[in-house]
């Protein structure tokens, strides 16, 4: 028997390692290890106040902690019964989006995009092709931006607070933002282009794909969740009651499973559920690059989340005008500590996020619990492993890794975030 | 010839390094400085046997991490701490109390036996010494090209050393305690313009604590504003976990 591992595999943001067993040539077993350090923010939350949890909770994740944030904010607010204003939840969204621009831009070009070139990074592409290196620079500047016009910096906000936010940018601020990011639908369609043209195997998934969905919009800060294949909706706030976590040997993070089934979240399943809600612009893209939803290929999550980019340029511009036309206030408004759980979720770059808490009278936070999108995607990231590698396990051992790579980071995993 | 860099992640979240990615008008000419030999986060290839500059992100909580920062201190000249998990244990740090043990059964249950090796988080500092320190959490890109082009001209460490009220008031910011809300810019080494607080958030420490800090004196503040003393170690807990406690 021989083993082929990957340790600390590249280009993922946390510590993993891929182990590949074979028997005289014929694949035995394959495992993603997580060995990414656990930090147990579950129990680190536990005898906080409730204001800190989004502080302490936005660490989990230094590339989607806007969305670390905002989840707990919400779960908090659940638990309190506070309702936000709709200007609030506008800013919310934005603040959003201006995460998935920075998350998949980084994602695309910095971590997969090499893979496709046969380069170690992405910065030698910056002599070879500028053009490419400085349109990544400016979508990923541009999602960076508009987070921290809302939350005071590119990463962990300061603003976003339990009921609404601390501060407000301003309505010119706003205008020229707006203005950038319309004539950034351009660099965004261009990427969905390029990542068309990158040649990715006909492989499909077997497991079930869950995503958050809603009647009026494409669902990214709030919903319900949705399964395609079993085809229910449900409360995302009951996630318990259809996600179970277990506890595996060889990861760090849990595994989680849907009726028995693993599943995958991210761009592809938002996609194959909601891409009759996705902006013209996005759907004419996702249309004129032939890819039809519902998909089961895994690999075509990286051109999804290059649609995502379209929908969210031309979306958060819409989103910007809606909000200059609304009226009323992001400041809190008073609210009453009291005792009670809330849980909430919404769709991070990655996928489905849930958090949920339960609070004491005074405050104070007795128990705490997140499933994150990496932690639900990675039992069938490795079910896709297995089925893979037999298919691929011809190739010469370089070609053969490379490949694995490739089904690995086409999941975008945040191994941190698995972990937590 | 252009120092050779290796960036190495312990316990964190990364949203270091993503600051350092996150510099894209001057990315490229950062990268320039050095000669870049590891970087999982963006790079394919493996730590190499050699290298001159060790940036370091993230607290040591496992048995590996400390083993990595020796490994890492043996080979390089230079070490560079980066964030409040590397420099003050941070975030990570807040799950080192005396129930640490027990938090794995929170997270985990009684299953199956994972997070191996585990020990109390703590700074990079409790295993080797650190040359170079980019407070905050998280860091600010500039201070990380200003420390690291210091560490690279042999220029000694510079860490700003007031606490964080006095950038506050050259702010023009209405002071929280005034208004009778809790803030630890009055013990929190400064560098940062104040941010949270213009944006009308108080201090929560993350810079660590100023080494001009009086800390038995700034609990007689708290008490003067109406404010519980001690609440004011309570929240500097948030980032400093793992520090020494001032009686």
């Amino acid at each position: 028997m021989s083993t082929l591992t990957v340790e600390h595999v590249a280009r993922i943001e946390g510590h993993g390692t891929i182990t590949v067993e074979m028997e005289s040539g014929v694949v035995s077993d394959v495992r993603m290890d997580v060995i990414e350090a656990a930090r147990f923010f579950e129990s680190m939350v536990v005898g906080r106040r409730f204001d800190e949890v989004s502080l302490i909770t936005s660490r989990i994740c230094g590339i989607c902690s806007p969305n670390h944030a905002l989840t707990s904010l919400k779960a908090v607010e659940a638990a309190f019964g506070i309702e936000v204003s709709e200007r609030t939840e506008l800013l919310r969204k934005l603040f959003v989006y201006g995460s998935y621009l920075q998350n998949h831009a980084t994602h695309l070009y910095v971590f997969a995009a090499p893979d496709f070139v046969g380069l170690p990074s992405v910065f030698p592409l910056a002599q070879t092709h500028p053009d490419i290196v400085e349109r990544a620079l400016r979508i990923k500047k541009t999602g960076n931006d508009l987070t921290t016009l809302i939350g005071g910096r590119p990463v962990h906000p300061i603003t976003a607070v339990v009921g609404g936010f601390s501060a407000e940018p301003s309505a010119s601020d706003l205008r020229a933002m707006a203005v950038r990011l319309e004539a950034l639908v351009a660099d965004t369609v261009a990427t969905a282009e390029l990542f068309q043209s990158f040649e990715v195997p006909s492989f499909e998934t077997s497991g079930e794909m869950l995503a958050l969905v809603d009647d009026d919009d494409y669902a990214i800060y709030d919903g319900e969740t949705a399964a395609l294949d079993a085809g229910w909706r449900r409360p995302a706030a009951e996630y318990r009651q259809f996600i179970a976590e277990t506890v595996v040997g060889h990861s760090n993070a849990k595994h989680s499973t849907v009726a028995g089934r693993t599943f995958m979240v991210g761009s592809l399943p938002r996609i194959n559920l909601s891409s009759d809600r996705l902006m013209p612009r996005a759907a004419k893209t996702l249309a004129t690059l032939g890819i039809a939803a519902p998909s089961r290929n895994t690999f075509l999550n990286n051109v999804c989340q290059a649609v995502e980019l379209v929908d969210a340029a031309e979306r958060c511009a819409m989103y910007i005008d809606r909000l200059l036309g609304v009226g009323g206030s992001t400041a809190p408004q008073p609210f009453t500590i009291k005792a009670g759980s809330g849980a909430a979720a919404s769709e991070a770059p990655r996928g489905t996020l849930y958090h949920a808490y339960s609070i004491d009278d005074d405050g104070i936070v007795v128990a705490g619990d997140v499933i994150t999108p990496t932690a639900q995607n990675l039992g069938n990231l490795e079910a896709d492993m297995r089925a893979y590698a037999p298919t691929i396990a011809h190739l010469p051992k370089d070609e053969f890794i490379l490949s694995m790579e490739k089904l690995v980071r086409a999941y975008d995993p945040c191994l941190s975030c698995s972990v937590h | 010839m252009a120092p050779r860099v290796a960036i190495i992640g312990l316990a964190s979240d990364f949203g270091c390094q993503v600051q350092v990615t996150n510099m894209e008008d001057h990315l490229l000419d950062v990268l320039g400085l050095m000669d870049l030999s590891y970087w999982q986060l963006a790079s394919s290839g493996h730590l190499p046997d050699e290298y001159d500059v060790a940036v370091i992100e993230g607290a040591v909580t496992t048995a590996d991490h400390a083993e990595a920062l020796l490994k890492a201190r043996e080979t390089a000249a230079v070490v560079i701490a980066i964030g409040s998990c590397a420099i003050t244990g941070g975030i990570p740090a807040l799950a080192g109390t005396a129930d640490y043990d027990a938090r794995y059964g929170v997270v985990y249950g009684d299953g199956v036996a994972v997070a191996r090796g585990r020990q109390l988080p703590a700074p990079v500092s409790s295993v080797i010494e650190v040359d170079y320190h980019v407070p905050g959490c998280p860091i600010d890109p500039a201070e990380f090209v200003t420390v690291l082009s210091r560490a690279i001209m042999g220029l000694k460490d510079d860490m700003p050393r007031d606490p964080m009220c006095a950038i506050c008031k050259t702010q023009e910011n209405v002071c929280f305690l005034d208004r009778g809300r809790a803030c630890l810019g009055l013990v929190t080494r400064t560098g940062c313009t104040a941010k949270c607080v213009t944006l009308g958030r108080p201090c929560t420490g993350c810079r660590g604590i100023s080494p001009e800090a009086n800390i038995p004196a700034a609990r007689l503040v708290y008490a003067e504003k109406g404010l519980d003393p001690l609440e004011l170690d309570r929240l500097f807990d948030l980032y400093n976990a793992a520090r020494e406690v001032v009686v």
